[in-house]
């Protein structure tokens, strides 16, 4: 297990480095520099001229980069070009919000969609189809709605129309219940599509598990087909189903920027828009360095929960 | 064999079993009436092609089938008591206690994620009423009765880490760990090598035969059959043709399906002039319904009677009972084996001159850690104008290596390779050897266009008669694999490797994917082709009665080597090399005078890992006679010129 | 020569008429979910083609005297706070997504395929460079490489097509891979090489055509899936930019008047996810047809 972890870890850190360096030369690949494109027609010769020294623009391509690097590695992310608030602070003002909003939807999303997988599964094992079928297709298209669309749908319906949640409103730590009204429609939305992907693949994984030798092997031992159910198919199943959890907390953070747009959540996703909008390159390269570092190490820990579940896996 | 049941109590009997899979293109009848007993402590075998329903019977009686196959009628009374009637709840203090199951696949038959201990030991907890440590005795305990070395140690494994005879001998453990009075094994053997199947048949036959538990024993290969069953079922299309004791079913065999089953295994003394007697045709589509006998098709003697109206099982004396209008079956053809249709008599001489030539040839592969695994370590052979070569050896043993580096589709590490003229291949998966993007005209012509033979009408000529040489309608050129048979996939696969006049054809177990009936085809249309072309053949099996049939001399590896090489019926006659005994010895012979007269001590342990070879002799640790001389030299294989070669340090 | 056989039963041997007979006749058209793909996608193309001769308003044209009205005969989709016409301003949306969807599926084939080919069949370091690159892009959740990379391009419709494509590739590359590395072990490879083919003839021959089918199908769904990103970058502000109309944009539009006039934002999703599952069904539909064991 130790050498295994060592060489996922190693593994894990070659695609950091590599993903520092892509979003770094990507920067650099803008017409002009970052400087004129953040500063638009607004500077003069002299004043554009600082900001790139600001900026370290004027330095070989070679030192920006080890800066960038140790800049990274000391976590030292500068500040916001136009409020001059640390990077820092605010990453860690926001962060707390979004990852409560993810972690929050894959709870959730894992206890209604692995019982629901299952038991289609199990159902369709026996060709009773009804449930598989409504599922396969809800499913469907929940995959196929744009979630912003799907946001502003129930935004409409149950904060505009039933007014069951608030639409929008500061963000109140001290007052949990506020807090769970003002988050629960974004999970929601988040979760739905979750759920369509994972409950599809537990469908999946269970109803091909149930049809193993090993399975009819359990049965034919006199067990019956609850046991072989929780005890044989569902550890089995288990092993695509994390894959496949750990692979769509990619969507799931590209969700969190929509949803944190259309219900105003100050998060990270938010953080980055307005990144984008004033043009602040600094902030924009750290938050996307963020989120796949973030998006590395869940796969990094999803590789290691695979591997305690599955002995099997060498490398 | 005097068979003489203990107590003759019937422990299973099955009326009128019915069983159906409704699938999208029609009712499959599976089981169309199944009735049979089996006595205490009684072993049946039950043998079959592939679709005869055979293993849907065996299934049916735990209901052990998913969806959509259902058990749609019939009685099965066990003890007298009726378990078809039972429910989920009731059937599960049957399973595993009363009957145990073995299944066909020891790779995918355990579960993955699980240690051993923990899927047999609970079972053995609930069924014996055992503490969790008692249980665990018990369990190593049948570890240790089914051959599992260390089984302390070995009850803490993942199934991953054991081979496929061990996993298998896992499954027999676990099966009759709980003392059951009926063991139902559904081809237990046919994923395992022919040594590790004769130990695993061993110890089924002494373990049950010891707790006088009673077993079912499904197959397709006639010779498990004589070795150990008492008596024998006869499957075909869903219904037992042929039911009766084993000395009568191989002596006096009365349907003729059987009767054409039993001639189409080549035997221990057939000539190669005879030619294998065939089934022609293919078992019926069971999606429709079948008027009149299922085996009509197929079958030489059929008359008009057998067109419309289905035969019952009837009485022929002696506890033998067989489904056919005719008093005794194919008679005329088949009655005593000596009037097996002879060949134009063309013995093999060898003109001198030599095909191929492999010299000191080594093969290794560098596996991940830094360790190398001799797949072919320092092979001398020689393939003569006209003559087949038969390579034979377990699993493991390079010989599939040794005929890929004969195609050049690998490269030697060492040594050379000498071939006068063009090496062409049949492969052993007709499924996977074709391009299912290509139509069969295009796949025959692949070589002629890649080596821009004729033009394009005569490339197509000669495909049509290529073709036709290999037995199947020219107009298949515009079909597509998927539309073919596994044996007519196979014939493309012959016509192919012709096309380019090859002088010698490497064929890699060209019959172990197909059915029994299917095999004899493709042997026949194999030795034809030799003796009209004149073409040398490789051909590499582990079925050692087809390889005694077809080849003119015998090259028998392990671990890499060749151990004996020589005229086919010399080396079967007077096998010298132990290991070419032991395996000799391993082969089912479809005879149950035959088997009964066999010592039971098949050959003890698996074969070593490759990946460090001794530095004596390789077989040493596996060998009856081994000495400490055999531990120590490696015995070396005599010059190339003698016609006789044994690697073997007390050969006689 | 007058060796015309007139036969009065028979229909036309040619014509307009007689094709689209015999093209309905195709297996392809048989296919239950194909056909209902074909039923949603092709009155969409239609109206989205025909869309600059239709009786309505142009998708720019303002009209101050009917503001955020409800739907009508008049105006489908109803209008918005400036008086445009929903219904018009998605048809040119559509117009935009089908663009990004089409040029998106097409250049992740061709470089998905071609890679994806190269790093499969030949091994070695030029698998290790093109994997090791392909790793590192998805590294990224594809919605974030996208939505970076039009922070650096800029918005527009070919930043936006650029910058999706950037983050499907890869998958192209590593599905195309893997079903390369799958081929090429199998028997009828070996069978080729027996008789000493090229490798030019393995590739064209053997292995890139029984690449294609998956591919194909992957395409389709690499299709809805840009439409739909497109239309989120465009609803957050990054895509397609105002006055021209994207269905995300639209959408966007009308989320400040969501209480007022909730046409103007949800009409064009039902749009979206009427394309999404239409190209949904095609590509469900095509990998059942050329799947062999489903027949």
């Amino acid at each position: 297990m130790a050498e295994y972890t060592a060489k996922k870890l190693v593994q894990m850190l070659i695609t950091v480095l590599g993903v520092i360096t892509l979003v770094f030369f990507t920067l650099r690949l803008i017409p002009g520099d970052a400087a004129s494109a953040m500063a638009g027609d607004t500077l003069s010769g002299e004043a554009l001229q600082a900001l790139r020294e600001q900026m370290g623009l004027d330095e070989p391509l070679v030192n920006q980069y080890l800066g960038f690097l140790r800049d990274l590695v000391t976590v030292d992310l500068g500040e916001t070009i136009t409020t001059r608030i640390p990077i820092a602070e605010l990453l860690l003002r926001a962060l707390p919000i979004t990852l409560s909003i993810a972690l929050a939807t894959i709870v959730l999303s894992i206890l209604i969609s692995i019982p629901l997988g299952t038991l289609a599964a199990f159902m369709a094992h026996k060709g009773r189809n009804w449930l598989d079928n409504g599922l396969t297709g809800a499913a469907m298209i929940i995959d196929l709605m744009p979630s912003f669309w799907m946001a502003l749908v129930l935004l409409l319906i149950f904060s505009l129309g039933l007014g069951w949640f608030p639409a929008s409103g500061q963000l109140n730590w001290s007052d949990p219940w506020a807090l769970v009204l003002r988050l629960a429609l974004p999970v929601i939305v988040l979760s739905l599509s979750q759920v369509a992907t994972l409950a599809r693949i537990t469908r999946t994984a269970v109803l091909e598990v149930l049809n193993e030798d090993y399975v009819r092997t359990a049965r034919s031992m006199g067990w019956s087909e609850l046991r072989v159910l929780f005890r044989h198919a569902l550890k089995n199943a288990a092993l695509p189903i994390a894959t496949v959890v750990g692979l769509s907390f990619g969507n799931l953070l590209g969700g969190t920027v929509i949803v944190e747009f259309i219900f105003t959540i100050p998060g990270v996703g938010n953080l980055l828009i307005s990144g984008i909008n004033s043009r602040d390159y600094q902030l924009v390269q750290t938050l996307i360095v963020f989120y796949a570092l973030l998006f590395v190490v869940i796969n990094f820990a999803t590789d290691l929960i695979y591997k305690t579940l599955d002995p099997r896996v060498q490398f | 064999m005097n068979y003489q049941a203990p107590v003759k109590t019937t422990l299973l009997e099955v009326r009128d079993l019915r069983t159906q899979f409704q699938t999208a293109s029609g009712t499959v009848k599976a089981v169309d009436g199944v009735s049979f007993t089996i006595e205490r402590g009684e072993r049946l075998a039950v043998v079959g092609e592939s679709g005869s329903g055979k293993s849907a019977m065996a299934m049916s009686i735990l209901r052990l089938l998913t969806h959509p196959g259902r058990v749609v009628g019939g009685e099965i009374l066990l003890d007298g008591r009726d378990i078809s009637r039972l429910s989920e709840g009731q059937l599960n203090t049957v399973r595993g206690r009363l009957v145990g199951t073995v299944f066909q696949d020891p790779m995918s038959s355990l579960d993955p994620v699980m240690r051993i201990s923990r899927q047999m030991i609970e079972p053995i907890m609930r069924n014996l009423r055992l503490n969790r440590d008692q249980a665990r005795a018990e369990a190593i305990k049948w570890l240790d009765k089914v051959g599992i070395p260390e089984p302390e140690r070995r009850i803490e494994a993942y199934p991953f880490e054991m081979s496929g005879g061990m996993r298998q001998r896992v499954m027999i453990a676990m099966a009759l760990a709980s003392r059951p009075q009926l063991v139902i094994a559904d081809e237990p053997t046919t994923a395992l090598d022919v040594t590790i199947q004769a130990q695993i048949v061993e110890v089924l036959k002494t373990l049950t035969a010891e707790a006088g538990s009673a077993m079912m024993f499904i197959t397709h290969d006639l010779g498990l059959v004589a070795r150990f069953a008492h008596k024998v079922a006869v499957m075909y299309a869903g219904r037992i043709v042929e039911f009766g004791r084993v000395e009568d079913i191989f002596a006096n065999p009365a349907h003729p399906y059987t009767q054409s089953l039993l001639g189409t295994i080549p035997s221990t003394t057939m000539l190669k002039s005879e030619r294998l007697p065939q089934i022609s045709g293919l078992p019926p589509d069971m999606r429709h319904e079948i008027t009149g006998c299922a085996f009509k098709d197929r079958c030489a003697a059929a008359h008009d009677r057998c067109l419309a109206e289905a035969p019952r099982l009837t009485d022929r004396g002696h506890e033998h009972t067989a489904a056919c209008w005719t008093p005794h079956g194919l008679e005329q053809a088949l009655a005593t084996g000596q009037q097996h249709a002879t060949r134009l008599n063309k013995p093999f001489e060898p003109d001198g001159s030599v095909v191929v030539e492999l010299n000191a040839l080594r093969k290794q592969f560098a596996t991940s850690r830094k360790m190398v695994v001799r797949a072919v370590n320092g092979v001398n052979l020689r393939v003569h104008k006209g003559e087949t070569l038969g390579i034979v050896g377990e699993s493991g043993c390079g010989k599939s290596t040794v005929a890929r580096m004969l195609l050049g589709l690998e490269r030697p590490t060492s040594g050379d390779i000498f071939i006068a003229g063009l090496a062409q291949m049949v492969f052993q998966d007709p499924a996977a050897s074709f391009n299912p993007k290509m139509t069969i005209g295009d796949i025959v012509a692949e070589p002629l266009v890649v080596k821009s033979r004729g033009s394009k009408a005569e490339r197509l000529d000669t495909v049509k008669r290529l073709i036709s040489q290999v037995g199947l309608d020219p107009a298949f050129v515009e079909r597509y694999p998927h539309q073919l048979s596994g044996g007519q996939r196979q014939r493309v696969a012959v016509a192919r490797a012709l096309a380019l006049n090859p002088s010698v054809v490497v064929a890699d177990e060209p019959t172990s994917a197909l059915d029994v009936s299917v095999r004899a085809q493709i042997i026949n249309l194999l030795v034809d082709l030799k003796e009209e072309l004149g073409i040398s053949f490789v051909f590499i099996s582990h079925d050692l009665l087809t390889v005694r049939y077809i080849s003119d001399r015998i090259a028998v590896m392990y671990l890499g080597e060749v151990v004996e090489y020589g005229a086919a019926e010399e080396v079967f006659a007077d096998p010298r090399h132990p290991y070419t005994r032991a395996l000799i010895d391993a082969v089912p012979v479809p005879d149950p005078v035959v088997e009964s007269r066999r010592a039971a001590t098949p050959l003890q342990g698996e074969l070593p890992s490759p990946l460090n070879l001794p530095k004596g002799c390789a077989f040493a640790s596996r060998c009856p006679m081994a000495t400490d001389r055999c531990r120590a030299e490696k015995p070396a294989l005599p010059d190339h010129d003698l016609s006789r070669q044994v690697a073997c340090h007390y050969a006689h | 020569m007058t060796d015309i056989t007139l036969t009065t039963t028979s229909a036309p041997k040619t014509g307009p008429f007689a094709i689209l007979l015999a093209a309905s006749r195709h297996p392809l058209l048989s296919h239950a979910k194909v056909r209902l793909a074909l039923l949603i996608l092709i009155p969409i193309l239609v109206l989205t083609i025909l869309a600059p001769v239709l009786p309505i308003q142009k998708p720019l044209e303002t009209n101050l005297r009917a503001m955020m009205q409800f739907p009508s005969i008049e105006h489908v989709f109803g209008t918005d706070k400036m008086g445009r016409d929903i219904f018009s301003r998605t048809l040119a949306g559509v117009q935009i997504s089908l663009l990004v969807g089409f040029s998106v599926a097409s250049i992740a084939l061709t470089f998905g395929m071609v890679l994806g080919t190269l790093a499969g069949f030949y091994g070695g370091w030029l698998d290790r460079a093109i994997m090791t690159v392909v790793d590192i892009f998805l590294a990224f959740p594809s919605l974030l490489l996208a939505i970076g990379l039009v922070s650096v391009m800029g918005t527009g419709i070919v930043p936006v097509i650029f910058a999706i494509s950037l983050a499907d590739v890869p998958r192209f590359i590593r599905l195309q891979r893997s079903q390369v590395l799958s081929l090429r072990s199998r028997a009828f490879i070996d069978a080729a090489r027996t008789v000493d083919a090229s490798q030019y003839w393995l590739m064209t021959r053997h292995i890139v055509p029984n690449t294609i089918a998956p591919m194909l199908v992957a395409a389709s769904i690499a299709a809805a899936n840009a439409i739909l990103v497109e239309a989120s970058l465009s609803f957050l502000g990054l895509g397609i930019m105002p006055p021209q109309p994207s269905l995300g944009n639209i959408v966007r539009d009308g989320q400040t008047y969501l209480e007022q006039a909730w046409w103007i934002s949800t009409l064009p999703g039902v749009v979206i996810l009427l394309i999404a599952i239409g190209l949904h069904f095609l590509s469900d539909g095509v990998r059942e047809l050329l799947d062999p064991r489903s027949h």
